[in-house]
């Protein structure tokens, strides 16, 4: 009874151990490592299981804790394969970012250049009175307003200190 | 010996591989493994100037597999014949299976270091 349950330990552990040198190399290859986390955890329990075993029977555990080990190593290879993908994946985000800022900020230009000769018009109607706005965006046009603008207010200050002198 | 088949079965030419790159469908970037299963078809099939061009480490992988297979007939009969020399051939089998292993996979081994190190 006791070769039979010691048997069984050392057959879980050239199981866990199999499994495990496959998971291990599977695990480095970019492709599938991810995939390799599923036997890894195999492996990992076999190996458990067995160890149960042999330590109730007092069994060689030379072969589990071997299996247990290169298990251990190989699900945080595979592990790793997640976080060298995230970090791929971040690089591509900021390349994708940078990319996005660029046809925005062309987007952004194409509407300025657009706007430079555009013209705009507000009507408002209330109780039967209208009032019409209209303006335009032409920079030089503006220029001369802003211009004429400046003039008026200079003459209009003038005049107002005319008529406080008056008084 | 399920590699071999893998490769003897699905054909490089129908590209009915099962197999899909998870890295690529995660990141949308080409990993250093991409095309391995393509390499190895083609490497059965005696293409192995087209296998190289699929990847250019599928050769390297082919022979740790293949050379996996013959240690482990060589080693089955040595270690059938001369049960004196077991321990021995067990350390010496672990020693040349883990040189051959981080010679064959160093690409990959160091595409991870470079990807966890940044």
């Amino acid at each position: 009874m006791e070769e039979k349950t010691n048997s069984t330990g050392q057959n879980l552990g050239i199981a866990a151990l199999i499994t495990a040198i496959i998971t291990f190399v599977f695990a480095v290859i970019p492709c599938v490592g991810i995939i390799a986390i599923i036997p890894g955890i195999i492996a990992i329990v076999l190996a458990s299981v067995g160890l149960s075993h042999a330590s109730r029977n007092e069994s060689p555990r030379g072969v589990l804790i071997a299996a247990l080990i290169i298990g251990i190593v190989a699900v945080l290879i595979s592990l790793s394969q997640i976080f060298v993908a995230g970090e791929i994946v971040k690089k591509t985000e900021n390349k994708w970012s940078g990319e996005i800022r660029e046809v925005i900020k062309q987007v952004q230009e194409d509407v300025l250049r657009d706007l430079e000769d555009a013209s705009v018009s507000i009507k408002v109607e209330s109780n039967g009175e209208k009032v019409e706005i209209n303006t335009h965006l032409n920079r030089k046009d503006l220029l001369e307003e802003l211009e004429e603008l400046e003039e008026l207010e200079e003459v209009n200050t003038e005049e107002d200190d005319t008529l406080q002198t008056e008084k | 010996m399920l590699i071999f088949a893998y490769s003897g079965i699905f054909s490089p030419v129908k590209d009915n591989y099962p197999v899909k790159c998870i890295h690529e469908k995660l990141t949308g970037e080409p990993c250093v493994s991409c095309g391995l299963s393509h390499s190895f078809s083609l490497i059965i099939r005696g293409k192995i100037a087209e296998a190289y061009q699929w990847n250019i480490y599928g050769m390297r992988v082919f022979l740790f597999f293949a050379l996996q297979l013959v240690i482990r007939i060589v080693f089955s009969f040595f270690y059938l014949k001369y049960p004196d020399t077991r321990k021995e051939l067990i350390i010496f089998d672990i020693a040349g299976s883990v040189l051959i292993f981080l010679i064959a996979f160093f690409p990959f081994i160091r595409s991870i270091s470079s990807g966890i190190l940044g």
